[in-house]
């Protein structure tokens, strides 16, 4: 049965204006009642709903709470930190190999934690561009509001990252991969592999068997939504593996991909993060250099591989909140055997796109 | 002069700051999640200021139920007292070395400690309090001793949700 996330069915908005689309609340409750999640079916019915519809007010709401209390874990799991702890070494290495003007973009970036520690912090250097973007414009409204009340120099926009007209020089996220199908992770990476781009950090759930177990401790004793409890779980349930994620990487033919796990770090009782790396063949060395001892965490395939590209997917009708994430920007690898088309909706606690037909 | 043996001040000076230390943490978990500016220290300051306020008004009223005989009532509470201290004293110094070394630990390390220790440890506190009020009540058949234990730990465990409810109920 397929896990779903609570956060993906009950938002919906159209991509092309970004205006909201009604979302049925028994059209939610059959698919969570289908997958067999009678928590998740007690947790939307509780939800207020009018003529049928669940209150979008109420659901807006909502999302800013969960997304307010997901920073509070990322905090707790300093994910700022860690973006930092990547992002220093390959800024400088791109500012070195004259990657320019150095432009990051925070993928899905909800209400923009990341962006806006980075934006805080001031540790990549005021040369970088801090862009947040996602596909929920009340995470939008809600970062964008945040960084202004700071004064932080950074900006968020409500969009699919992957089809901004100017490219990022490296690509983030936080907790965005496992909102994306397996099949459609090729495609998510292979758009990145764009003139202009250096590389890429996507931190995930590292996909443990005791995870689920850590992710209902975590949740439970630092969140209150009920929804954020449950999609925490779930989340852990659905992250990808490590080959998979190499896998997948992979796609972005002219990068180099690893994984970031020290093996001695590694814990294998509790939901916990690790990203997924991809960079330049000629950034590797000052990766490695910059991070010094720490180089030693970095497992993975490490070649990048020849190839031609995919086709770019099609418009579609966007759902979710939490991040934002187009699926159908990628296309396949190696000549496009992924492809997704203009067609139906559906999807996206991360406001991830998912888009079939075609 | 009259000295006050140590032992007579020190369990119940020990309980009623560990009471006013947990307060502090309540009130800031009951703001935490609520806030997402990157700076604020300030917040969390008065959050946890908050906390600790709630958490005397709660020993205020755990010493107005204890009043009563105190002269001749005082030895058994300070037994039940030190039973309590028997089973919160352990957790306490556990929490505060996970605080150390998520505090004190590499980025990594850090945020381990958070999901194997300050995490589990924030589940399992409602527990420790119980036991610790169960410590108190077994050694006892004096119902205001019990009283008195119930109240300390019913305020413990309010505090967190009063001060969430009263302040922090939405995200600001």
């Amino acid at each position: 049965m397929p896990v779903l996330e609570i956060s993906d069915l009950i938002g919906a908005w159209d991509p092309a204006t970004g205006a909201r689309l009604p979302v049925g609340k028994d059209e939610v409750v059959a698919r969570l009642r289908a997958a067999g999640d009678r928590r998740a079916v007690r947790i939307v019915e509780r939800m207020p709903a009018s003529g049928g519809f669940l209150d979008p007010e109420a659901v807006d709401r909502l999302f800013v709470r969960v997304h307010t209390e997901l920073q509070r874990l990322g905090e707790e799991m300093r994910m700022a930190q860690r973006f930092a702890e990547l992002l220093r070494p390959l800024v400088a290495a791109a500012r070195r190999a004259g990657f320019g003007p150095l432009r990051i973009v925070d993928v899905g970036c909800g209400i923009g934690p990341v962006t806006r520690s980075l934006a805080a912090s001031g540790t990549l250097g005021g040369d970088i561009e801090l862009i947040g973007a996602d596909l929920n414009p009340v995470l939008v409204a809600e970062a964008t509001r945040l960084a202004e009340d700071e004064g932080l120099t950074c900006r968020f926009v409500r969009r699919d990252a992957l089809a901004l007209d100017e490219p990022a020089t490296f690509y983030i996220s936080s907790g965005v991969l496992h909102h994306l199908p397996a099949a459609s992770l090729p495609g998510f990476f292979h758009a990145q592999d764009r003139p202009g781009t250096a590389g890429f950090v996507h931190y995930d759930i590292a996909a443990t068997r005791l995870a689920p177990l850590g992710a209902w401790v975590f949740h439970r004793a630092r969140m209150r939504e009920p929804l954020g409890r449950h999609d925490g779980v779930a989340s852990a349930r659905r992250a990808h593996g490590d080959a998979v994620l190499l896998d997948a990487a992979s796609s972005a033919e002219g990068m180099r991909v690893f994984l970031f796990t020290p093996p001695r770090h590694a814990n294998p009782c509790c939901a916990t993060m690790r990203p997924v790396i991809g960079v330049r063949p000629e950034l590797a060395e000052g990766l490695r250099r910059g991070l010094g001892r720490r180089a030693r965490g970095l497992t993975g395939a490490g070649g990048a591989r020849g190839g031609g590209g995919g086709a770019p997917g099609g418009p579609g009708v966007i759902r979710g909140g939490v991040g934002g994430v187009g699926e159908g920007t990628g296309g396949g690898r190696g000549g496009g055997d992924v492809r997704e088309g203009p067609g139906c909706v559906r999807r996206g606690a991360g406001g991830v796109r998912e888009e079939t037909g075609g | 002069m009259t000295w006050v043996p140590a032992q007579d001040v020190m369990v119940p000076a020990l309980l009623a700051a560990l009471a006013v230390t947990d307060g502090a943490f309540a009130g800031f978990r009951a703001a935490a999640g609520r806030n997402a500016r990157i700076r604020r220290r300030a917040y969390t300051v008065t959050a946890a200021g908050r906390g600790a306020a709630v958490a005397l008004v709660d020993l205020a009223a755990t010493a107005a139920v204890s009043l009563a005989d105190l002269g001749r009532r005082y030895p058994a509470l300070l037994a039940a007292g030190a039973r309590m201290l028997a089973v919160l004293a352990p957790f306490a110094v556990l929490v505060v070395l996970s605080l150390g070394a998520y505090l004190l630990l590499p980025t990594r390390e850090g945020a381990l400690v958070v999901v194997v220790g300050l995490g589990p440890f924030t589940l399992v506190r409602p527990i420790v309090v119980t036991g610790a009020v169960a410590a108190a009540c077994l050694g006892s058949r004096d119902p205001v001793i019990w009283a008195a234990a119930v109240t300390a730990a019913v305020g413990v465990l309010t505090v967190e949700p009063l001060v969430h409810r009263r302040w922090y109920r939405e995200p600001c």
